[in-house]
C-alpha cells in the first residue's frame, strides 16, 4: 500500500537523523500498538499485559545475549518462548476461570505490576531501578558476512521490516478464520460459544500471539534505545499504548500506527509542558471514544467508503442498538 | 513484638478504611451503572485539595472545611457524569478508558495549579493516644471513627430507605426496577455522584494525615479495586472489610516481610482470591 | 506525515534569542522542566535563562578581541529518555550547538550517551546526573563534565556531612529509602560513608508512593538508633518525620538531600535536624550580597515569588555555570576549540552564588551549607568549603 511506499522513500528525502529518530521509534511502537490491536481491537480483551511482555521481553534478550552468549536472534527467539509460556499460563489462569472484561484487565494488572516489582528488586539479575545499559547491536547474516545494525539508516530499514512483518501477520490473522473467530467472540462472547467456538482456546491463542509481537517490540526498543529499566512495564506504558491504539484506529490493521506515530510525534511538533500534554492526551482520548469510536484511522477509512453505503450501515447499526 | 504486631494491625485496619471508602465508591458504581469509574481517586484528590486550601490558604476551621470540600468533589462528580459516564453505562470498556483519560486530565491539571511540591496542611489534632505500650496518633482514631460511621449510614441508608432499596433493586433487575416506576437516570446520575462525594470525603480526611501531592489518585484507586474485588464487587460489606483485609495484610506483610514489596502482598492477595473466589469474599455465587 | 509539520520546530522551540549581526554562541538546554521528575531540570531552566539574559543585556562577552552574545536553545525532555534522544540529536546535528547544559536524570543520561559519545571532542555535556560519575576521566568521556559534586571522596559533601554527625557522637544511623534508582544509589553511596566513619548502619527500602511508614520506622525504631536519614526528597521526608516523632519512633534526622521544609513543618517534636543543603537561600540573602542580588533579580526577571525550596538546587547546570562557560571562553581565547574551553573549564575557581571549581576528571566541587536545627526552630548554620586542590 501506499503507505509502505511513503515510508521506504522517506530517508531518500529527510537527511536530518533526529526526524529519522521519530520515524523509527513510530516503528517500534507501532509494532507494539499492534500487539494489542490484535487481542482488544480484534479480539475485545482489555489486557493490561502489553507492557509486561514489552519490558520482560527486552530484559530477556538482553540477559541471553549476555549470560548464554548468544547472538540477538538467539536471545530473541529465548525471550520469546519466555513470554509465550507467561501468556499462556496467566492466560490459562484468566480465561480457565471465565474472568470477565474488567476482572481480566485487573488481573493482567497484577500481573504485569508483579512482574515489574520482580524486575525491580531482582537486583542482581537485572540492576533494577538501575536499569542496563545495552551496547550491543542487532547484526544480520552469518560469520564474515553479518551487518551490524548500528547506523541511523540501518535501524530505519530494521524497524520498518519489523513493522511490515507485523503488520503482515496481524493481517494474515483477521483474514483467517482465527480472525473471525476472534470477531465473534468481541461482538458476543456467549453467542459465540453457544456457536461452537472454543473461546478459551482462542482467547488464549490472542493473548499469546499479542504479547509475542510486543515482546519483539521490546527487543527492537531496548536494542535501540540502548537503555532498559523497570518503568519499560509500567502501567503508564499500557496506557500509552491503548491510547495509541483508541486514536489510531481499533479495527483496522494500520490504525494502531498512525496512533503510535501520532503519540510519538506530535510532542516534537507542538512543544508542550509536561501537564498540558497529560490534559491534551486525556482529552483527546475521552472525544475520541465518546464522538470517534473507530479513531482516527477508522474514521478515515469510513471515508473512502461512498457516502450511501456509510448511510446505509449507520442506519442498520442504529438499529441494531 | 507483639506490641508491634498489634499496633501494626491496628494501623492496617485504620489504613485499611481509606480503602474501604473508595472500594465503597467503586462497588456502588458498579452495580448502578455497570462500570468501573477508575477516576474516583481523582475525585478523592479533588476533596483533598479543597479541603487543604480551605483550611490553609482560606483559613476556616478544618472541620468546617470538610463539607464545603465534599461538595466539590460531588459537584465535579455531576459534571464528569453529566457530560461523560452518561454516554458510557453499561459499557465497561468505554466507561474505563474514558477514566483512564480523566486520570490524565485531572492529574495535570493539579500539577499546573499547584506544581509537584507536597502540601503538608497544618497539624489539626497533634499528639497520639497511648495504652498498653501502644500509640495511635489521634487523628488517625479520628479519620477512622469518620470513615466508619459514613460507611455504616449508607448500609443504613441503602436497606431502610425508599431510595436505597430502589438502587437495590436496580442493581438486581434494571428492567423491572425501570418498570416499577425507579427514575433510572436520576439514580444512575445519583450513585455517581454520591460515590464521588465519598472519594471525595476520603481524601478531605487524608489530608490531615498524610503530605498531598496530584498523584495521590492513582495509587488510592488501585488499592480501592483491589478491595472491592476482595469483598466481592457486588457486596457493600465487603468493601469495607475487603479494605481492612487490604490494609492489615500489607502492615503485617510488611513486618515480617521485606517493606520493599508491601504493594505485592496486597495484590498477590487479590489473584489468589480472584482465582478461587471470583466473586470475592461476601459476593454472590 | 507531513514534513512541513517539522518546520514547526524552529518556531515552536523556546528560544531566548538576542542575536542579530553579532556573533553567537550556541548554548543548547535538556532538562525534565515539566512531569514528575522535573524538581532539578525545573530550576535550571529558570536559572540558566537569567543569566544569559544579563550577559547579553551588558552587550555580550569578548573573546579573543571579538564580541559574542549568547543564544539559548532550551528543550523540556519531560523526564522521556526517548524524547531526549531526539532533542540532543536535534541540538547537535541541526543546531550545531557545543555546549550543552544537563540532563539531571541519569536514565536520560544513559540513553542519550551512546549518541553523544560519538561527539567527543566537539562538544561538552553539562550535567549533574549521578549517572556521569562513572564516565569522567574516561577516555572518549572528555565531552562529560558534572556540574554537581560527589557524596563521597574528600570533597564529598557526604563525607563532610558524616564527619559533622560524628563530631556530635552518632554511632548508628538508621536508613529509610525509596526502592528506586536515586534511592538505591544514595542508599549505597551512605551505607559505605558511615561504614568508614565507624557508624553502624541499619538500612530499609519501602515502595515509591508509599504515604504510611508505620511498619518500616517501628522496625527500624526497635534498632534504637541515634538519627534516622529519611528517604532522599522533600514528599516522602513529610511524612516519614511527621510519623516518626507521632509514633514516638524518631526525634533525630540526618537529611543528605531534600529542604528543610520537613524539618521546619514538624519543629516542636523535633530534636535535631541535621540537613545538607547547597545553599540555605533564607540565611544567606541576609549576609551574601551576590546572593540579594540573584533573589531580587529573579523575582524582577519572572514577576513571582523567590522559589527558596528549590533555589539550592541550582548549583547543578545553572546560572553560576553560564558565567563560568563565558569564563572559560575567555581565558582558552576560543569560543569553538572545545578541548581548550574544557581545560580552561576545569582550571578556574568561579565566586559566583557559589564558589566553584572543577577537579582533575571533570566533577564539580562546590560550597555548601549544613543546617542544623533543634527544637522549636532554632537554626545554626555552618557553610563548608571543601579542600580544593
Amino acid at each position: 500500500m501506499l503507505f509502505w511506499i511513503l515510508c521506504l522513500a522517506v530517508p531518500l528525502v529527510v537527511k536530518a537523523e533526529f526526524i529519522l529518530t521519530i520515524f523509527i521509534f513510530g516503528f517500534i511502537l507501532g509494532v507494539l500498538a499492534i500487539s494489542f490491536n490484535v487481542i482488544f481491537g480484534y479480539a475485545g480483551q482489555l489486557s493490561m499485559f502489553n507492557a509486561a511482555a514489552f519490558g520482560i521481553s527486552a530484559y530477556a534478550t538482553f540477559l541471553s545475549m549476555e549470560r548464554l552468549h548468544v547472538s540477538f536472534w538467539g536471545g530473541l527467539v529465548i525471550a520469546l518462548v519466555l513470554v509465550a509460556i507467561l501468556s499462556v499460563i496467566i492466560g490459562a489462569i484468566c480465561f480457565k476461570f471465565q474472568l470477565k472484561a474488567f476482572y481480566f484487565a485487573l488481573v493482567t494488572m497484577a500481573f504485569a505490576e508483579l512482574a515489574r516489582l520482580v524486575i525491580m528488586n531482582w537486583g542482581s539479575l537485572t540492576k533494577g531501578t538501575l536499569g542496563i545499559l545495552v551496547l550491543q547491536k542487532p547484526t544480520l547474516g552469518f560469520g564474515d558476512m553479518a551487518i551490524k545494525i548500528d547506523s541511523t539508516l540501518g535501524w530505519y530499514y530494521f524497524s520498518l521490516a519489523a513493522l511490515f512483518l507485523s503488520a503482515l501477520v496481524c493481517r494474515g490473522i483477521v483474514k483467517s478464520w482465527i480472525g473471525r473467530a476472534f470477531e465473534a467472540i468481541r461482538l458476543n462472547e456467549d453467542l459465540a460459544q453457544t456457536l461452537g467456538i472454543d473461546i478459551f482456546r482462542y482467547k488464549l491463542l490472542a493473548f499469546t500471539i499479542a504479547n509475542l509481537l510486543a515482546g519483539v517490540a521490546g527487543a527492537l526498543f531496548a536494542f535501540y534505545t540502548g537503555y532498559i529499566e523497570p518503568s519499560y512495564l509500567s502501567t503508564t506504558q499500557s496506557l500509552d499504548v491503548i491510547a495509541m491504539v483508541l486514536i489510531g484506529g481499533a479495527g483496522t490493521v494500520l490504525g494502531p500506527v498512525f496512533g503510535a506515530f501520532i503519540l510519538t510525534g506530535l510532542p516534537h511538533v507542538i512543544e508542550l509542558s509536561a501537564e498540558i500534554r497529560s490534559i491534551a492526551f486525556g482529552t483527546i482520548l475521552i472525544l475520541t471514544i465518546l464522538l470517534l469510536p473507530r479513531g482516527v484511522g477508522g474514521s478515515l477509512k469510513m471515508l473512502t467508503i461512498p457516502w450511501w453505503k456509510r448511510l446505509r450501515e449507520r442506519r442498520a447499526a442504529g438499529r441494531a442498538a | 513484638m507483639t506490641q508491634l504486631l498489634v499496633t501494626q494491625i491496628l494501623n492496617g485496619i485504620i489504613v485499611g478504611t481509606l480503602y474501604g471508602i473508595i472500594a465503597l465508591g467503586v462497588t456502588l458504581t458498579f452495580g448502578i451503572t455497570g462500570i468501573v469509574n477508575f477516576a474516583l481517586g481523582q475525585f478523592m484528590m479533588v476533596g483533598a485539595y479543597a479541603a487543604w486550601y480551605l483550611t490553609d490558604v482560606v483559613g476556616l476551621p478544618y472541620p468546617v472545611a470538610l463539607l464545603p470540600a465534599v461538595g466539590v468533589a460531588a459537584l465535579a462528580g455531576l459534571v464528569v457524569d453529566q457530560l461523560l459516564f452518561r454516554f458510557t453505562r453499561d459499557n465497561l470498556v468505554n466507561g474505563l478508558l474514558v477514566s483512564i483519560g480523566l486520570i490524565a486530565v485531572f492529574e495535570s491539571t493539579a500539577l499546573l495549579i499547584w506544581t509537584s511540591s507536597p502540601k503538608e496542611m497544618n497539624f489539626v489534632m497533634s499528639g497520639s493516644l497511648s495504652f498498653a505500650g501502644i500509640s495511635l496518633p489521634k487523628t488517625k482514631i479520628v479519620v477512622f471513627a469518620t470513615l466508619s460511621a459514613v460507611i455504616f449510614l449508607t448500609f443504613l441508608a441503602l436497606m431502610r430507605t425508599w431510595l436505597g432499596r430502589a438502587a437495590y433493586a436496580y442493581s438486581q433487575n434494571p428492567e423491572a426496577a425501570r418498570l416499577m416506576g425507579v427514575r433510572t437516570q436520576l439514580l444512575q446520575s445519583g450513585v455517581v455522584v454520591y460515590s464521588c462525594a465519598l472519594a471525595g470525603l476520603g481524601g478531605a480526611l487524608y489530608v490531615s494525615l498524610y503530605s498531598l501531592e496530584p498523584f495521590l489518585g492513582g495509587m488510592y484507586i488501585l488499592k480501592g479495586v483491589e478491595a472491592a474485588i476482595l469483598g466481592g464487587i457486588g457486596s457493600l460489606v465487603g468493601s469495607l472489610v475487603g479494605g481492612i483485609l487490604l490494609g492489615v495484610i500489607e502492615a503485617v506483610g510488611s513486618i515480617y516481610l521485606p517493606t520493599a514489596f508491601r504493594d505485592a502482598y496486597g495484590l498477590i492477595l487479590v489473584v489468589i482470591v480472584l482465582i478461587f473466589r471470583p466473586s470475592g469474599l461476601f459476593g454472590e455465587r | 506525515m507531513r514534513f512541513s509539520g517539522f518546520a514547526a520546530f524552529a518556531g515552536a522551540a523556546l528560544l531566548v534569542t538576542t542575536a542579530f549581526a553579532q556573533d553567537v554562541v550556541k548554548i543548547g538546554q535538556i532538562e525534565a522542566q515539566t512531569g514528575p521528575n522535573s524538581v532539578n531540570g525545573w530550576m535550571s531552566s529558570q536559572g540558566v535563562p537569567m543569566a544569559v539574559d544579563e550577559i547579553n543585556k551588558a552587550g555580550g562577552f569578548q573573546v579573543a578581541g571579538k564580541k559574542y552574545k549568547l543564544e539559548l536553545i532550551s528543550l523540556d525532555t519531560r523526564g522521556d529518555p526517548k524524547e531526549a534522544t531526539v532533542q540532543i540529536k536535534r541540538l547537535i546535528e541541526r543546531d550545531k550547538v557545543k555546549f550543552v547544559f544537563g540532563p539531571f536524570l541519569s536514565n536520560v543520561f544513559a540513553t542519550i550517551l551512546p549518541y553523544a559519545e560519538q561527539f567527543n571532542g566537539k562538544f561538552l555535556l553539562m550535567g549533574g546526573a549521578t549517572r556521569a560519575h562513572e564516565y569522567l576521566g574516561k577516555p572518549g568521556y572528555e565531552f562529560v563534565v558534572r556540574t554537581w559534586s560527589w557524596d563521597t571522596g574528600p570533597q564529598g559533601f557526604g563525607e563532610l556531612m558524616t564527619d559533622y554527625v560524628k563530631k556530635l557522637g552518632t554511632k548508628k544511623i538508621a536508613m529509610l529509602m525509596q526502592n528506586d534508582q536515586g534511592g538505591q544509589v544514595v542508599a549505597s553511596i551512605y551505607e559505605d560513608l558511615f561504614k568508614k566513619a565507624g557508624i553502624e548502619t541499619k538500612l530499609e527500602f519501602f515502595e515509591p508512593g508509599t504515604k504510611d511508614f508505620s511498619a518500616a520506622l517501628a522496625k527500624l525504631a526497635a534498632w534504637k538508633p541515634d538519627l534516622l536519614f529519611p528517604g532522599y526528597n522533600d514528599s516522602v521526608m513529610y511524612d516519614i518525620m511527621r510519623q516518626s516523632t507521632e509514633g514516638n519512633y524518631f526525634r533525630r534526622f540526618m537529611v543528605a538531600r531534600g529542604s528543610m521544609g520537613p524539618c521546619l513543618k514538624n519543629k516542636a517534636e523535633i530534636d535535631d535536624c541535621i540537613v545538607y543543603v547547597p545553599k540555605y537561600f533564607e540565611e544567606a540573602e541576609k549576609t551574601n550580597d551576590k546572593v540579594k542580588k540573584f533573589v531580587a533579580a529573579y523575582k524582577a526577571f519572572y514577576k513571582r515569588d523567590f522559589p527558596y525550596d528549590q533555589a539550592p538546587i541550582c548549583s547543578q547546570s545553572c546560572y553560576d555555570h553560564v558565567y563560568m562557560l563565558v569564563a572559560a571562553m575567555q581565558k582558552a581565547g576560543t569560543v569553538d576549540d572545545v578541548t581548550a574551553i574544557r581545560k580552561a573549564l576545569l582550571s578556574i575557581t568561579y565566586e559566583g552564588l557559589w564558589k566553584i571549581s572543577f577537579d582533575e576528571k571533570g566533577e564539580q566541587i562546590f560550597d555548601f551549607d549544613v543546617v542544623h536545627m533543634k527544637r522549636n526552630g532554632e537554626i545554626k548554620v555552618t557553610t563548608i568549603d571543601p579542600p580544593r586542590k
